[in-house]
């Protein structure tokens, strides 16, 4: 072995320090380890009733903070979505709560659909609900439903209008209630889980001003929706857990689709989604100018400069637009862009060519020459 | 009891059926004995903190689609046995098939599933009581204790075949080799959750950090798997080991394959991918630099603007 720490070594040991990774050591052949991280999976059904007498988040509205999702509800609930294609589906989850966090233990499937029209369609699902606990219970699985999931396929994980005022029902009347968003889209596209977990403030409550949380794209078609109604609830937390077989098991599964990891390549696997997220791109962009050019003080303010700046801008929408256009015309057409010579008016000549050099560099000059 | 199987069935194994076994396995452990530091714990075993009772077989079925030759198993659920009486409860059993069919209309019983470290006589029986469902069941065999110096997936499945013996023909469990399936999201949220990234959206040089450590991994793992085939083929031509003439065919097989990425078509392909990469990135880093750019013109225009403002205050540089 080496004595040094090899580079890499030193690299892990930076990227752990940066990030305050903190590392739960469990013991190789510890069994008090193992009944440690797999007594989460206890459910004490005393100690639950409890809980539920005492609502102590009647007098809190921010009284959950956390969501722990375990493995396997991760999982199911991930195929699931995805399984939907690009339509809305939706499940129920189960598990418990534990002080300000809800525990999620399972998720289970809905056989209903399209729910973004339809504010009950819980209704529907009712008798399916009540069976499939009938059945858990007796299968050994205590828990009861502490939540709901549905998916976004490709447009965010965020509540819509429908979802908030659904969570807001759910909360009056079957609390402690969680709702979880999931976006099988991007999760393949970007290679991570797309999940947020959110719950919904008291009608009339104003909640204190949030820090700005990541940016998320959403589609044009949506964003009103979204906007209308993103100060109503918050999102929580998500970690996750998993048990000790769940780990081992996970370990030596690596060994066998390491090759599935070499050989998945997000630009072909969503080709559709990314056309659609580069002429939603365009689609901005070019609201963004409409507001430029027309805004009260965009004849006030310096107007050579400005309309400079547009044009440059305009420009760049023109190729987005010429992209997109060969996207749509067929999924191969995506490749044969590099190829096709995008002609672009620049400020000064009226045309130029642009194979495959920095097509930028016109605009760039023109915008630099005053 | 198993020997290997010659049914022909190819196997293909989802990891949800395995984190659902397993799920269900620490489940009704955990339940049998509560962990010590609850103190208000009611204890139907008996045991009270002392040694825990040995963990029980749970046991379960297997659903999925069978295409021809092809049986991929995608999803499972519990069920109720009775080992006492040997009794298999088929209310409970018929209630969940038609609660799960209405969820995914087109998956089968293919099977059962247990926890153990191996096939028992008894099984037989379960393996029996199912035959009414699916004609030849599958049986999936997880064995959950912790070994944590073994590489292989202790999971194995097992076929049913008649075989004669003493005379007499009885059908008996035969081993059968599987592979794992999995589809893009399934093998993201395995992976996520197998390494435990940090899930709150962290920056995205963290992000970006973790992919690159899971690509790196991959590659590793091919690399290492290269070099064992190397040193074998080096070892047979030195004669230390005896020419294993099937192995070497494989071997010749992949090698065959490897020129086809050296052609002209490979080349433009890739070029032109290359080539989309640097476009998208070019693209996105100019759009963010003109942002850049009309912010500072303003800034300008903001100072030192003359045009606008009335009643005679001039810029001041």
């Amino acid at each position: 072995m080496d004595p040094y720490p090899s580079s890499s070594q030193i690299a892990q040991k930076t990227w752990e320090l940066e990030n305050d990774i903190v590392s739960v050591d469990t013991p190789a052949t510890s069994s008090s380890a193992d009944a440690a991280s797999d007594a989460i999976f206890y459910y004490d059904d005393v100690a639950q009733a409890k809980f539920q007498q005492e609502k102590p988040w009647a007098n809190d509205p921010h009284y959950f903070r956390r969501v722990k999702i375990s493995a396997l509800a991760l999982l199911k609930m991930v195929v699931h979505a995805r399984s939907g294609g690009t339509i809305e589906v939706m499940g129920l989850m189960q598990g418990k709560t534990d002080g300000d966090a809800i525990i999620v233990m399972d998720a289970f499937a809905l056989p209903v659909e399209g729910t973004e029209t339809r504010v009950n369609a819980q209704a529907d699902a009712y008798e399916y609900m009540v069976d499939y606990s009938q059945t858990n219970k007796q299968a050994g699985r205590l828990e009861n439903v502490v939540g709901w999931y549905h998916s976004h396929p490709g447009y965010g994980c965020w509540l819509s209008g429908i979802d908030v005022s659904t969570q807001m029902l759910n909360q009056q009347f079957q609390e402690p209630f969680l709702a979880v968003v999931i976006d099988p889209t991007r999760t393949v596209s970007a290679g991570k889980v797309e999940i947020g977990a959110f719950r919904t403030y008291p009608e009339g409550y104003k909640p204190p001003d949030d820090p700005v949380s990541e940016y998320q794209t959403i589609p044009l078609n949506k964003i009103e929706d979204f906007g209308v109604h993103c100060k109503q609830y918050y999102s929580l937390d998500i970690t996750y857990f998993k048990s000790s077989l769940d780990s081992h098991l996970l370990d030596l599964l690596w060994n066998k689709y390491w090759v599935n990891t070499l050989s998945s390549s997000p630009l072909l696997g969503n080709g559709d989604y990314v056309a659609g997220q580069i002429s939603d791109l365009a689609e901005k962009l070019e609201q963004a100018e409409n507001q430029l050019a027309h805004s009260r003080f965009g004849s006030l303010i310096a107007p050579p400069q400005r309309k400079k700046e547009v044009r440059a801008l305009f420009c760049c929408f023109w190729i987005f637009k010429r992209y997109l256009l060969n996207m749509r015309a067929c999924h191969e057409c995506f490749y044969f862009f590099i190829t096709c010579k995008v002609s672009m008016f620049d400020l000064k000549s009226k045309s130029c060519v642009i194979s495959d050099c920095p097509l930028c560099y016109p605009l760039w000059s023109n915008l630099f020459l005053v | 009891m198993a020997s290997s199987s010659s049914s022909g069935l190819t196997f293909k194994l989802h990891p949800l059926v395995m984190v659902n076994i397993s799920d269900h396995y620490t489940r009704v452990k955990s339940q049998m004995n509560p962990p010590v530091t609850s103190t208000s714990c009611s204890n139907t075993n008996g045991n009270g903190n002392g040694a825990p009772a040995p963990p029980p077989r749970v046991y379960g079925c297997v659903i999925g689609v069978q295409r021809g030759r092809t049986v991929e198993i995608f999803n499972s659920f519990e069920l109720l046995y009775d080992s006492a009486t040997d009794s298999l409860d088929r209310a409970f059993l018929l209630k969940k098939q038609e609660l799960y069919k209405k969820v995914f209309p087109n998956f089968y019983v293919l099977g059962w599933y247990s926890t153990g470290s191996d096939a028992e006589e008894s099984d037989m029986h379960i393996h029996k009581a199912l035959m009414d469902i699916n004609e030849s069941p599958v049986y999936v065999l997880l064995n959950p204790a912790i070994n944590h110096a073994q590489k292989d997936l202790p999971v194995t499945i097992y076929e049913s075949e008649m075989h004669v013996i003493d005379g007499i023909p009885q059908l008996i469990f035969v081993n059968s080799s599987y592979t794992i399936e999995t589809v893009e999201a399934e093998r993201i949220s395995v992976d996520h959750v197998a390494h435990l990234k940090p899930s709150d959206g962290g920056s995205a040089a963290t992000q970006l950090a973790a992919h690159l450590t899971s690509i790196h991994s991959a590659i590793k793992m091919l690399n290492s798997r290269i070099r064992v085939l190397h040193h074998y083929l080096v070892a047979m031509q030195k004669g230390e080991i005896p020419y294993e003439n099937s192995l070497l065919r494989q071997v010749s097989s992949l090698l065959r394959r490897l020129p086809a990425i050296e052609s002209e078509k490979f080349q433009d392909d890739f070029l032109m991918e290359y080539s989309d990469t640097l476009l998208i990135t070019y693209l996105a880093m100019f759009t963010n630099c003109s942002s850049t750019m009309n912010e500072l013109v303003e800034k300008f225009n903001t100072a030192y603007d003359r045009h606008s403002r009335r009643g005679g205050r001039t810029a001041f540089i």
